[in-house]
């Protein structure tokens, strides 16, 4: 009998994934990481109970997550990602050949080195690229001294009930945009609103309070099960996020990156969100 | 003040295994057998069938005693983060707990949603308000209170909202959107008569099917808590004269579609673990012998003070002529005295005391006071 992994994430509900082969198991300083194959998902990476990447799906969340900032600012040259342990965020940043450095500044090293060795499809050598910077620290701590500056930050977090739970902060807002050049964006996890609205809520008022243009664009990640998650917004230049199909298609094409997930036009159609998650962010706001 | 119960003299096959558990790991030691742990567990599965029974590892949080139950398919109350700890580190799935503490920290709740305890234990408002962050991913018991005069340890004092508020409170957590699976009820620990269970069994029941007309959801669980009692005097449990009325209440009125859950703490270990700690010196005081013995109140016998309890002893010499003892622990503290007044033959220094009935609170509260580490665990 092969053993299942069921997600904790919710008590009426969840779901559940048949460990085909348990790869790695350890509770770390931070966290209670596991990383196993499935025969649907290929390699399934969870975290303290939660499904946190697969191989199978991972590309539509590290697409959207990276590309969306990065075509709609057209010329990031310094990119952060905070957390992304995996390598996943990093591969996809890596592959806009304008960007100068993207510094990943990770809170467990563990999870990279893990990530490494069991997921290496994630970072497909990212890792090695010399224009990777690769911080071990407190993502609150680094973005509060950091003296660096930033076009597009990233911040690929745990949920936040996790350590994650600063990454969601007024705080940590403010400090991204402290940190961000003129012009630049920040895009955060922001988990599925259909059973998490609350994040949604949360998030817009807080990031709100940093940045004078703030919205949420989506894709819909399979493990994450409960249909659309979505991906916080902030910057302080509105053209970013009205910018117009052209413009996308022609910054796409120049790039030639090869996306499964991206394009233009989903980039653009991300933006539109269910009336539920509207009504939440105007009542948020309001 | 309970009266001591106290065996004298040994079979050869009781002295024998006692001495060569003691050549082969020291002295002090608390004795786990898994097969009276098993036997227990079973017991009162046969008494009340269908029900769940949530171990409640505070009464002995021990790996070995978790992997024990989990392998014969027990589930755990859970009451602290550091609890979860110990059922994660053996792979049990927070699916299989619930988190019975009504009083918690932020931290504490993260901590357990983190470890994948999702149903939670409230029983006033203000508590229910600190679920409210995270009332998407979880499920609430309400803890109603029956205040008993059976039971040696009143639980109801402490926890519990009164039973005619409870439709209040399921009002305004639907109203916040947090979603009651059902009541909880703890009568008290050692609960001696089985009235104290079947009139809250009875109360909540009624409550549930009052609640149904305002609860959005459906609830689902009735947690009839734990205080099964077991015998400190040597003598058998009736275990069936106990748990009928129980079994009938149950029967009789919990509403169809409620899962009936129980926390049984006491009543799983402590028959199921035994300690052995021999005297390590003696003096003649006044009119009476002392024995000091290398394990206490300080350590396994910890229960005597936090539990109320009074171990029956095992003395292995049978021998008539006696005197006026007193069996005291190892530690400086005058306080630590395991039995006063007690009847004992000479006993050597060497020679062991066993107490029996020590699973419930005995390691869970013992101390490292004096720097003394306490008896060994071990598992036959």
């Amino acid at each position: 009998m092969s053993d299942f992994f069921t997600e904790t994430l919710y008590d009426p509900l969840g779901q559940s994934f048949r460990i085909d082969k348990l790869y790695y198991e350890q509770k770390t300083e931070h966290q209670h990481l596991m990383i196993f194959h499935n025969a649907f998902l290929g390699r399934v990476m969870t975290l303290d109970g939660v499904v946190q990447t697969t191989e199978r799906d991972e590309f539509i969340y590290h697409e959207m997550m990276a590309h969306v900032p990065m075509f709609a600012h057209g010329n990031a040259k310094k990119v952060l990602i905070i957390g992304g342990g995996d390598g996943g965020m990093l591969r996809e940043a890596l592959r806009h050949k304008n960007v100068e450095q993207v510094t990943m500044v990770e809170i467990d090293g563990a999870v990279i080195e893990m990530s490494k060795q069991w997921l290496p499809n994630h970072s497909q050598g990212a890792f090695d690229d010399p224009r990777a910077n690769i911080v071990i620290a407190d993502g609150m701590d680094f973005v509060r001294e950091t003296e660096m500056r930033f076009d597009v930050i990233i911040s690929d977090s745990t949920d936040p009930i996790g350590p994650g739970e600063v990454l969601f902060s007024n705080d940590f807002y403010a400090q991204c945009k402290r940190i961000l050049n003129p012009g630049g964006v920040m895009v955060t996890q922001n988990g599925v609103p259909f059973f998490q609205v609350d994040e949604v809520r949360n998030t817009a008022i807080r990031m709100s309070a940093s940045f004078s243009d703030q919205t949420f664009y989506s894709a819909a990640v399979p493990t994450y099960y409960g249909g659309i998650m979505t991906f916080a917004w902030g910057s302080d230049e509105s053209t970013l996020r009205t910018i117009d199909l052209d413009s996308l298609q022609q910054r796409y094409q120049q790039a030639g990156i090869e996306t499964r997930y991206y394009t233009p036009e989903i980039h653009r159609a991300s933006f539109a969100l269910p009336r539920y998650v509207d009504i939440a962010i105007a009542e948020a706001k309001a | 003040m309970t009266q001591r119960a106290i065996r004298y003299g040994a079979t050869e096959d009781e002295k024998a295994l006692y001495l060569d558990l003691v050549k082969k790991h020291g002295s002090p030691l608390l004795v786990i057998s898994r097969e009276k742990l098993l036997q227990q567990y079973n017991t009162l599965k046969q008494q009340l069938p269908g029900v769940a029974l949530y171990y409640a590892i505070k009464a002995f949080p021990y790996p070995a005693i978790i992997e024990i139950l989990d392998k014969a398919g027990a589930c755990f109350d859970v009451a602290s983060a550091g609890e979860i700890d110990l059922l994660q580190a053996q792979h049990i799935s927070g699916r299989r707990t619930i988190h019975t503490h009504p009083i918690k920290k932020d931290a504490e709740i993260r901590a357990a949603l983190r470890g994948g305890s999702t149903t939670f234990v409230v029983d006033n408002i203000d508590e229910l308000k600190k679920l409210l962050p995270y009332r998407q991913r979880i499920g609430v018991l309400l803890r109603v209170s029956f205040r008993s005069e059976t039971t040696q340890i009143d639980l109801s004092r402490k926890f519990g909202c009164s039973p005619d508020s409870v439709i209040e409170l399921v009002e305004q957590a639907s109203a916040l959107g947090a979603h009651i699976r059902g009541l909880s009820f703890h009568v008290g620990s050692q609960s001696t008569l089985p009235k104290a269970h079947v009139e809250a069994i009875e109360r909540c029941s009624q409550i549930i099917n009052d609640a149904a007309a305002i609860n959005p959801n459906p609830m689902d669980i009735l947690d009839i808590g734990g205080g099964f009692p077991v015998s400190y005097n040597f003598e058998d449990m009736d275990n069936e004269a106990y748990f009928t009325p129980i079994r009938e209440a149950i029967k009789q009125y919990v509403p169809d579609g409620i899962r009936v859950i129980a926390e049984p703490g006491r009543y799983l270990i402590a028959p199921a673990v035994t300690a052995i700690s021999s005297v390590s010196g003696k003096a003649k005081r006044g009119d009476y012998q002392w024995y000091y013995l290398d394990d206490g109140v300080y350590g396994s016998y910890s229960g005597q003070i936090f539990d109320h309890a009074c171990y029956p002893l095992q003395i292995l010499n049978d021998e008539a002529q006696r005197e006026v003892a007193i069996l005291a622990g190892p530690t400086c503290d005058s306080i630590d005295i395991i039995a006063e007044d007690i009847e004992l033959p000479k006993l050597e220094e060497g020679d062991l005391v066993i107490g029996h009935m020590m699973g419930a609170y005995t390691y869970a509260t013992s101390t490292q006071f004096n720097s003394l580490s306490g008896a060994s665990i071990i598992v036959i």
